[in-house]
C-alpha cells in the first residue's frame, strides 16, 4: 500500500479547485505550509473513490458525495461530484434527483442515501439499527466501513473548503 | 491527576468504545491493514475502533497521516488550542467519546480544565479569555453551520491575534473532528467506566 505521489508545488487538488484557489493565491501558499495535510487530504479523497474498494460501486460513492454536499449547501463540491458522475456516464435524472433530495426508486440506494443525510446532519442520531439496515440492504462489513468513512470524510472536506473560502474572503477585505 | 468533570452527559473521564461491527482480527490482518494501524499509533492494534476501520486499510492509512499531521505538526496554533477546537466540535456533535479523549489531551497540554467545563456546559459562551472565546465560537460555527462561515468569522479570530497559519490549523482540527465524530457515533458507542 503506497501513498499517491503528490507534487504540491505544481498540481492543484480537489480542495484548491473547490474553494477556488489559483496556484499563486496567498491562501494556497498558506495551505502548502501544511504540506502533509494537503497530501493526506487528497490521498484520502483518492482512497474514498478508489475502484479497488469492493461492495459499494464508485458511482454509488459519488452519489453519496453529491447528496452529502447538497444537503450541506456546499455548492462547489456538489458541482464537482455532479461533474464526475456525468463523466462516469451516470443517469442524468438520477443525478438530478439525488442532488435535489428527490426520492429514488432503488431500495438499496434509498437506504444508503438516508444513512448519508442522517450522518451528515444529525450524527448524534446514529444507532445500531441504522447500521443493521445497511447490512440488510446487502452491504458487507467492509462496505459499511467504507460508507461510514466516506460520509465522515465528506464532512471534513466540506469544512476545509468552507474555512478556506472564509480565509480567502477575509484576505480580499481585511 | 485529572479532576472528574461530568456535565450534561459529557465527561473528561477515560471511556471505552464498543463497535457495532466485527473488528479485524489482528492475528490474521493483512500487511496493509497492519501498516495502516501502525501509521495511526502504537496502540491502534489493540483498539476496537481502529480495528473496525482497518476493514478499509487505504482509507485508514490516509486518515491516520492526516490526523497526526493536523494534531501534532510543529509551529502554528498551540496544540492545546487544536485540542480545544476538537473538543468543541465533539461537544456540538454530541460525541461523548471524542469529547472525553480530547478534553483529557487539552488538560495534559494546558494544565487546566476550566474552559472544558464551560464548553460542556454551554459552548456558545465558553472561553476564559477573548482569544479562547473566539476560538470556541469559530469552532462551533464551522462544526454546526459550515455553510454560514464567513470573512467576518475569520476577522474575529484575527482581531484576538490569531495568525493565518493558526487559523488554518484550527480549520483543519475542527474539520478533522467532523470526520472522527461521525465514525465514533455511527460505528459503535461509548462505554462508561461503571458499565465497562
Amino acid at each position: 500500500m503506497t501513498t499517491t505521489p503528490y507534487d504540491t508545488s505544481t498540481r492543484l487538488d480537489v480542495i484548491d479547485a473547490a474553494v477556488p484557489l489559483a496556484p499563486s493565491h496567498a491562501i494556497r501558499t498558506l495551505r502548502l505550509q501544511r504540506e502533509k495535510v494537503v497530501a493526506a487530504t487528497q490521498g484520502s479523497y483518492d482512497a474514498m473513490f478508489s475502484p479497488s474498494v469492493e461492495g459499494l460501486s464508485v458511482a454509488e460513492r459519488l452519489l453519496v458525495a453529491l447528496h452529502a454536499c447538497s444537503v450541506s449547501k456546499a455548492a462547489t463540491l456538489a458541482a464537482h461530484y455532479r461533474e464526475r458522475l456525468l463523466a462516469e456516464g451516470a443517469d442524468r435524472e438520477l443525478v438530478a434527483a439525488v442532488g435535489s433530495g428527490a426520492p429514488v426508486a432503488d431500495a438499496r440506494l434509498r437506504t444508503v442515501l438516508a444513512f448519508t443525510a442522517s450522518l451528515i446532519e444529525r450524527p448524534i442520531e446514529g444507532d445500531k439499527a441504522s447500521v443493521d439496515a445497511l447490512a440488510e440492504a446487502g452491504l458487507s462489513t467492509p462496505a459499511i466501513v467504507a460508507l461510514g468513512q466516506l460520509i465522515a470524510f465528506l464532512s471534513y472536506q466540506i469544512r476545509v473548503v468552507a474555512g478556506l473560502q472564509a480565509l480567502a474572503a477575509a484576505e480580499v477585505s481585511p | 491527576m485529572t479532576t472528574p468533570i461530568r456535565i450534561k452527559g459529557f465527561t473528561n473521564e477515560v471511556l471505552s468504545w464498543k463497535p457495532w461491527l466485527d473488528p479485524v482480527d489482528v492475528g490474521t490482518a493483512t500487511p496493509a491493514q497492519l501498516a495502516a494501524l501502525d501509521e495511526m499509533s502504537p496502540q491502534a492494534r489493540t483498539s476496537p475502533y481502529f480495528l473496525v476501520l482497518a476493514h478499509q486499510p487505504e482509507m485508514l492509512l490516509q486518515r491516520s497521516i492526516a490526523f497526526n499531521a493536523i494534531m501534532f505538526a510543529p509551529g502554528g496554533m498551540p496544540r492545546a488550542e487544536r485540542e480545544l477546537g476538537a473538543t468543541v466540535e465533539s461537544r456540538v456533535n454530541g460525541c461523548v467519546y471524542c469529547a472525553s479523549v480530547h478534553a483529557q489531551r487539552f488538560e495534559q497540554l494546558a494544565k487546566r480544565s476550566d474552559v472544558i467545563s464551560q464548553v460542556f456546559e454551554e459552548p456558545a459562551s465558553a472561553g476564559t479569555t477573548a482569544r479562547e472565546k473566539a476560538i470556541v465560537a469559530f469552532s462551533a460555527r464551522l462544526g454546526a453551520e459550515s455553510d454560514k462561515v464567513s470573512a467576518e468569522d475569520v476577522r474575529a479570530l484575527k482581531e484576538v491575534g490569531l495568525a493565518d497559519l493558526e487559523i488554518l490549523d484550527l480549520i483543519h482540527s475542527v474539520a478533522l473532528f467532523a470526520w472522527a465524530n461521525r465514525l465514533m457515533l455511527n460505528l459503535g458507542e461509548p462505554v462508561f467506566p461503571a458499565a465497562a
